[in-house]
């Protein structure tokens, strides 16, 4: 399965993009890391030009939800259905807690949202989303 | 006139930039005084010297660090650049100051030079005549080190690798090559007048998880890379790795094949210094751990025999220290120098074999390299990923190489990716890890690496 990966917008927190670049390939995924300071545009040409399976966006400074607003747009735009959309990392600024955030961001059209949840218990999650999808 | 100064001319030529008189500072760097020097103090230093970090928007907080600085007899005083200055934005850098001048609120995180101009700076640099050391991460700073030059700012740090792979997703590498040619240049030319200019590299890169073979053979290109163009005084660097044997091991490495090296291409002639960073990782919230740490740092600086250490301080996890912190730093570090003396020589053979093997190994696929230039070399190694440092944001990194520590905290190489080390070399560097094959394990395990200090 193809997933594009990168951190959202203008954050340039490498280290968990690495890591997850790493344990994406480790679980059998092929992986285009756009690496940090991306926008959603160029998540979606990725997604497009590799025929991905997963868009896997994060964002650690909590500024994601200003650039991930248009991803509705972009799904009517474009035709996306096959492609799982997840988002995880820190997605609010300052005190916030998951309940709110959640709903928030699948309204933004992503399917699977992870606020302030460990890598591997996340990654564990989308692989079980995967394996429900398909069947 | 020679195209290096027509080169010059266009570059000064900027629309931040008042008349820029090459003559008046040539004058003026020839009969600067010797203590502005960082090369004239090495050569006659008694001790380890202590730089701390800092620079403020205006002139007048500017002014006033200095003079805290100076209370607690600072040898070597920083200059940290704004970051507006070092992506070359001029323009917000000025509004930035402006509204930091109106509201006495700091817009910006560092000195904006370019705006302030030379012979403002120079007014405060030659009143506390101590040598100043410009601090930025500019992958293009060829303005900023003409006008540091013409303030009265004789040391000046970075390089095309050191500034560029921690710092930048897509500036293009041959061009960060090209103009750190270009300060290179202008600092040989300067240093021809009266005392040598010194450049000092930038080893702590990523400060995460970077092998010290990666570190050294970093230093080494970029010592190479700037006494190819005439500089006569260079400083190599790293950070505390987290492991003082590593430590050890790295200083007493990187000591004796900086000079090899040197002497090897013929820059017998230049003058090589050491220089050690306080940890430079994830600080603890707790500031008396702070505190502990930052005495370990110097501890082990004194130990390898730096000559000089970059300091912290215990706020470093709370944001960007007072003066009077960044100042009692310092008076904390000098108080440790002076009162550790005679500390042993400690050697590690087997380590110091091992790491002086791989980086000679990585050295030599350098200059296989078929292009015709070191610069050129240097950069299609990098694409190649025979240098690959953990952790860089840039895109051009190979990112295939993956380290974690051993039980002693020692930094050791797991995956190797395309670093040209010896099956040897690498199967040593494995003997030592206790974390299972299972990788979900070893990002477990570097996260928790990576925060050891906190």
């Amino acid at each position: 399965m193809k997933v594009v990966t990168g951190v959202v917008g203008n954050d340039i927190h490498v280290v968990a993009n690495r890591l997850i670049e790493i344990s994406l390939k480790e679980r059998g995924f092929e992986v285009f890391n756009l690496g940090v300071n991306t926008y959603l545009e160029e998540f979606v040409d990725a997604v497009i030009e590799t025929d991905a399976d997963v868009l896997l966006i994060s964002s650690l400074n909590g500024e994601a939800e200003g650039w991930c607003r248009d991803l509705l747009f972009f799904k009517q735009k474009f035709d996306l259905k096959g492609v799982t959309f997840a988002i995880g990392g820190n997605l609010g600024v300052g005190e916030t807690n998951a309940q709110e955030i959640i709903p928030k961001y699948k309204a933004y059209g992503f399917d699977l949202v992870f606020h302030q949840v460990d890598l591997n218990e996340g990654l564990d999650s989308l692989e079980n989303y995967l394996k429900k999808i398909k069947r | 006139m020679s195209l290096l100064q027509r080169e010059r001319e266009a570059i000064v030529r900027n629309e931040y930039v008042d008349d820029f008189d090459f003559d008046e500072i040539e004058e003026f760097v020839k009969n600067a005084d010797k203590r502005l020097f960082i090369s004239h103090k090495y050569r006659h230093k008694t001790h380890l010297l202590a730089q701390p970090r800092g620079g403020f928007p205006t002139y007048e907080k500017m002014f006033e660090l200095y003079r805290e600085f100076q209370k607690v007899d600072t040898d070597v005083f920083p200059l940290t650049i704004d970051s507006h200055t070092r992506l070359n934005d001029y323009a917000s850098a000025k509004k930035m100051l402006l509204l930091s001048e109106e509201n006495e609120v700091d817009m910006l995180n560092g000195y904006p030079l370019i705006n302030h101009g030379y012979r403002t700076t120079r007014e405060m640099i030659t009143h506390f005549n101590t040598p100043i050391s410009l601090r930025h991460g500019t992958p293009d700073a060829r303005l900023l080190v003409e006008m540091a030059l013409a303030s009265g700012i004789f040391e000046i740090e970075g390089g095309p690798i050191t500034y560029l792979l921690p710092y930048s997703k897509n500036f293009p590498l041959d061009k960060a090559f090209l103009y750190w040619k270009y300060v290179e240049k202008i600092c040989a030319k300067y240093s021809t007048l009266n005392e040598p200019i010194n450049r000092e590299s930038f080893g702590a890169l990523t400060a995460t998880m970077v092998h010290p073979a990666i570190t050294i053979v970093i230093q080494l290109a970029e010592m190479l890379l700037s006494m190819e163009e005439g500089v006569k005084s260079f400083s190599v660097s790293f950070a505390q790795s987290g492991s003082l044997n590593q430590d050890i091991v790295t200083s007493n490495v990187i000591k004796a094949l900086s000079r090899k090296y040197a002497d090897k291409f013929g820059y017998k002639d230049t003058m090589i210094n050491l220089v050690f960073h306080q940890w430079m990782g994830a600080f603890p919230y707790n500031k008396e751990f702070s505190a502990t740490l930052i005495d370990m740092s110097t501890f082990i600086a004194l130990l390898v025999g730096a000559d000089k250490i970059i300091t912290k301080t215990k706020e470093e996890a709370l944001g960007i220290p007072t003066k009077e912190a960044n100042a009692a730093a310092v008076a904390n570090t000098k108080y440790m120098i002076r009162v550790l003396q005679g500390l042993p020589k400690i050697k590690d053979e087997e380590e110091e074999e091992i790491l002086t093997e791989e980086v000679e190994s990585i050295m030599e696929a350098i200059f296989n390299d078929p292009a015709d230039t070191l610069w050129r070399k240097v950069l299609n190694s990098i694409k190649k990923g025979i240098i690959d440092v953990p952790f860089s944001p840039h895109i051009i990194n190979n990112n295939e190489v993956i380290t974690v520590r051993d039980p002693s905290n020692a930094i050791r190489i797991i995956q190797r990716g395309n670093l040209p080390i010896s099956d040897r070399c690498f199967e040593y560097e494995k003997s030592k890890l206790k974390v299972g094959k299972d990788k979900k394990e070893v990002v477990d395990k570097i996260i928790k690496d990576i925060g050891i200090m906190q």
